[in-house]
C-alpha cells in the first residue's frame, strides 16, 4: 500500500457527459451532454430559466433519478448505474437534501424531525437525540428543539431542514430552491447560513432563481435550454479559501 | 491504471446499505397511525365490527350448545332400551327375547350390562309380609321380573343384602329384591332374619331392599322377583305389558349398540325389537350451531371484508396524501422496501388493533347476554387468542396494494410538489 503514490481525494461530484432524455411520447431532451466538478468545501450555485433543466440536474445529482447517457461519481464511485440499494446508501450517508417545500413533517417537533434522517443511516437510537441536537445547535435552532413546525416560521423550518440534512455529516448539501418559499429578510439569513457552513467544511449545491443567493457561491453555473455555462465566480476573499486553492474549480 | 481505478472502486464502496430496523419501523407505522387518530379509529370500524360479530357469534354459539350439553344427561347417554314391539301388536302373551338375552347382549363391544324386565301383569299384586291365612295386611304394589343382567344394568344401589343373580334366575328360585319404599310399607326394616313376603300367596325371600334405582324407577316402588320365576308363576308378559331390555352402555358406545342389540338378540328376526338410543350429543350439536352459525358467519364474514375494503381505501389514500412525506424518506436513504413495509406495517397495526378491540367486543357481548340468562358462558379460548391476528392478517392483506403503489412512487416526482 505504502508503494503506491498518494491520489488525491475524488471531487465529490463529477459528471462525466452526463444526459437526460425524458421518454416521451415525444422524446425530450432536459440535458444535453454535460461535464461537471465540484470539490470538496465548494460553494456552487446553479440558476437558469424555469424548464431550463436545473431540477433535470439536482435529481440526477441527488440521486432521484438516472441519467440516460454519461457516468456520474460522487465520491469517486460510479452511482449512475449503481444498483438501488447502493444508491440508497449514498443518499443517506452522503448527500443532505434541503427543499423549496421544507418538508418536514408536521406531527413531529423539529428534533424528531432532523432525527428522521438518522433512521435509515441506521445510526444507534441511543445516539440520535445528542446528534440532532448538535445538528440544530450548527443551525442556531437547539432551543426550538421540542417545537412543532406549525408553531416555527418559515426561516426556522428551512434551518430545521438544513439541520436535518446536516445530521449524517454527508459530502455534499443539496438545495433545491432553498429561499424559494421565504421573504428578503430570511432569505438573507439563510444565505449566512449557508456562507458559514459552507466556511465550516460543507459542500453545497445549490439551485437558485434568486441572483442575491446566487452571487454567495464561489462558483455560479447557468443552465439554459439543456447546456451548462460556468460564470466566473466572485473573487474568493483572501484567507478564507485555505486549502481549497490545491485543486480549484474543475 | 487498472489498479488506480479498482481502488477507487473499493475505496469508492458505499456505506453500509440504509436500513430500516424493526424498532424504528414500528414506531415509524405506530406515528403515522397517531397521525389521524380519528381516521384511525373510523378505519379500524369495520375489522373491530367483523372481528366482534365473530366472536361473539362463536361464543354465543358454544355457550347456547353448553346448556344443550349440561342438560344432555350422562345417564340417558349410556342407555339403549329395546322394545318388544311385536308384543304390542298381539293379545296373546308374548316374550320375543330369546331365553340367554343378557348373555348375548353383553358380547357386543361396549355394553356394561343389559337385562329383560317387565311387569308382571297383574294389576295391583297382592303383596304382604305374612301369610293370608295368619291374617297379614296385604298391600297393593307393582311386581317386576328382572333377570340379573337388568338390575346390574339398571344400577340399583342397594340399602341391604344381595341382588338376587344367575343362580336364582337359573333356578327359578322364589326370591326377591323389593324397594326400599315397599319395605317400609311391608314393615320389613332389616335382613337379618330372612324375612319373606307374600305375592299373590305364593312366599318369596327376600334377598335385598334396593335404596335407589337411577334407571328403572319402576323399581322404586315394587317387588322384583327373578325373571324365571316370574314365567313359571304368571307366565309371559301379556296385557299391553311387553318385555324391554335396558342395556347400560360405555360412552359413546350408544349407537353403535343400538343398531346392533336387535341383530343380536333375534337374528332370525331383528324387526320384532325396536332398540331406542338417546339422540348423538354432537348430531344435537351440529343441528344447533348449523342452524345459527351459517347465517351470522356469513355476515362478520362480510363486515371483515367490508373491513378489509375500509384499510385499503384508507390506506391508499394516506400513500397519495402523503407522497410528499414518502419522497422526502426516500431522498433520505429509504428504498422502495422500507416505504412499503412502512405503509404495510400500518394497515397490518390497523388490523391488529381492529381486532383486539372486536375481540374484546365479542367477548363482552357474549358475556352480557350469558349473565342475561343465568347461563355459563362458553367460549375457546383460541378462538379470542387468534381473533387478533386474524384482524392483523386481514390489515396486512389489505395493505399490499397501497404498500405497492406507495414503493413505486418516484421520488423525484413527488419531491416537487
Amino acid at each position: 500500500m505504502t508503494t503506491l503514490p498518494r491520489e488525491p481525494p475524488p471531487p465529490v461530484i463529477r459528471l462525466s457527459a452526463v444526459a437526460y432524455t425524458y421518454r416521451g411520447p415525444p422524446p425530450v431532451r432536459a440535458l444535453k451532454p454535460l461535464d461537471l466538478v465540484i470539490n470538496r468545501g465548494e460553494h456552487v450555485a446553479v440558476t437558469g430559466p424555469s424548464g431550463s433543466g436545473k431540477s433535470t440536474l439536482l435529481n440526477l445529482v441527488g440521486l432521484l433519478d438516472r441519467p440516460t447517457e454519461g457516468v456520474i461519481e460522487i465520491d469517486g464511485l460510479d452511482v449512475g448505474a449503481a444498483p438501488e440499494r447502493d444508491r440508497a446508501a449514498v443518499r443517506a450517508h452522503r448527500i443532505g437534501f434541503v427543499f423549496q417545500a421544507f418538508h418536514l413533517l408536521p406531527h413531529r417537533t423539529a428534533a424528531e424531525n432532523v432525527m428522521l434522517a438518522q433512521v435509515y443511516a441506521d445510526l444507534p437510537r441511543r445516539r440520535r437525540f445528542g446528534a440532532a441536537m448538535a445538528a440544530l445547535g450548527q443551525v442556531g435552532l437547539a432551543h426550538r428543539a421540542n417545537a412543532l413546525p406549525t408553531a416555527l416560521s418559515g426561516g426556522e423550518r428551512q434551518r430545521v431542514a438544513i439541520a436535518r440534512a446536516l445530521v449524517n455529516n454527508p459530502s455534499l448539501l443539496l438545495c433545491d430552491e432553498p429561499t424559494g418559499n421565504l421573504d428578503t429578510a430570511t432569505t438573507a439569513e439563510l444565505s449566512d447560513l449557508l456562507e458559514s457552513l459552507c466556511r465550516a467544511g460543507t459542500t453545497l449545491l445549490v439551485i437558485t432563481h434568486n441572483p442575491a443567493v446566487a452571487a454567495r457561491a464561489q462558483r455560479q453555473i447557468t443552465i439554459s435550454d439543456g447546456q451548462l455555462e460556468e460564470v466566473t465566480g466572485r473573487p474568493v476573499p483572501a484567507g478564507q479559501n485555505g486549502d481549497r486553492d490545491a485543486h480549484g474549480a474543475g | 491504471m487498472r489498479t488506480a481505478r479498482a481502488r477507487r472502486r473499493n475505496r469508492g464502496a458505499p456505506a453500509e446499505p440504509s436500513r430500516l430496523r424493526a424498532r424504528d419501523l414500528g414506531s415509524e407505522a405506530l406515528a403515522g397511525l397517531l397521525q389521524r387518530p380519528g381516521r384511525s379509529v373510523l378505519t379500524m370500524l369495520g375489522t373491530v365490527l367483523g372481528i366482534g360479530a365473530f366472536v361473539a357469534i362463536v361464543g354465543l354459539t358454544e355457550t347456547a350448545t353448553g346448556q344443550i350439553g349440561k342438560e344432555f344427561n350422562v345417564l340417558d347417554a349410556t342407555q339403549v332400551t329395546v322394545t318388544d314391539t311385536a308384543a304390542y301388536r298381539t293379545s296373546k302373551p308374548t316374550l320375543d327375547f330369546p331365553p340367554n338375552s343378557d348373555g348375548q347382549v353383553d358380547r357386543i363391544r361396549g355394553v356394561i350390562a343389559a337385562g329383560v324386565w317387565w311387569t308382571v301383569p297383574m294389576s295391583q299384586a297382592s303383596v304382604s309380609a305374612l301369610p293370608q291365612a295368619s291374617g297379614g295386611n296385604a298391600i297393593g304394589l307393582p311386581v317386576i321380573a328382572a333377570t340379573p343382567g337388568a338390575l346390574q344394568a339398571s344400577g340399583a344401589r342397594l340399602a341391604a343384602g344381595v341382588l338376587f343373580n344367575e343362580f336364582h334366575q337359573a333356578r327359578a328360585q322364589q326370591v326377591a329384591v323389593i324397594s326400599q319404599t315397599a319395605a317400609a310399607q311391608l314393615g320389613i326394616s332389616n335382613l337379618e332374619n330372612q324375612p319373606a313376603v307374600f305375592i299373590e300367596g305364593q312366599a318369596f325371600t327376600v334377598v335385598g331392599i334396593i335404596a335407589n334405582d337411577p334407571r328403572l324407577p319402576a323399581m322404586n316402588l315394587g317387588v322384583i322377583v327373578p325373571e324365571s320365576t316370574a314365567i313359571h308363576l304368571w307366565g309371559l308378559p301379556r296385557n299391553g305389558r311387553a318385555a324391554q331390555m335396558l342395556i347400560h352402555t360405555r360412552l359413546g358406545a350408544a349407537q353403535v349398540v343400538a343398531a346392533q342389540a336387535p341383530i343380536a338378540l333375534r337374528p332370525d328376526n331383528p324387526k320384532l325389537l325396536s332398540a331406542a338410543a338417546p339422540v348423538s350429543p354432537a348430531k344435537l350439536r351440529r343441528s344447533v350451531t348449523t342452524s345459527l352459525n351459517t347465517v351470522f358467519l356469513a355476515l362478520a364474514g362480510i363486515a371483515l371484508v367490508v373491513g378489509a375494503v375500509g384499510i385499503a381505501n384508507t390506506t391508499l389514500v394516506a400513500v397519495l396524501e402523503r407522497a410528499a412525506e414518502i419522497g422526502l424518506r426516500r431522498a433520505l436513504g429509504a428504498r422502495p422496501r422500507h416505504i412499503g413495509a412502512q405503509f404495510l406495517a400500518e394497515s397490518t397495526a390497523l388490523g391488529l388493533f381492529g381486532g383486539l378491540i372486536g375481540a374484546s367486543l365479542g367477548v363482552l357481548t357474549t358475556l352480557v347476554v350469558t349473565v342475561y340468562h343465568s347461563w355459563t358462558a362458553l367460549l375457546d379460548p383460541r378462538v379470542v387468542l387468534a381473533a387478533p391476528f386474524v384482524g392483523g392478517i386481514i390489515g396486512l392483506l389489505a395493505g399490499l396494494y397501497p404498500a405497492l403503489r406507495a414503493s413505486t412512487l418516484e421520488p423525484a416526482d413527488v419531491l416537487r410538489r
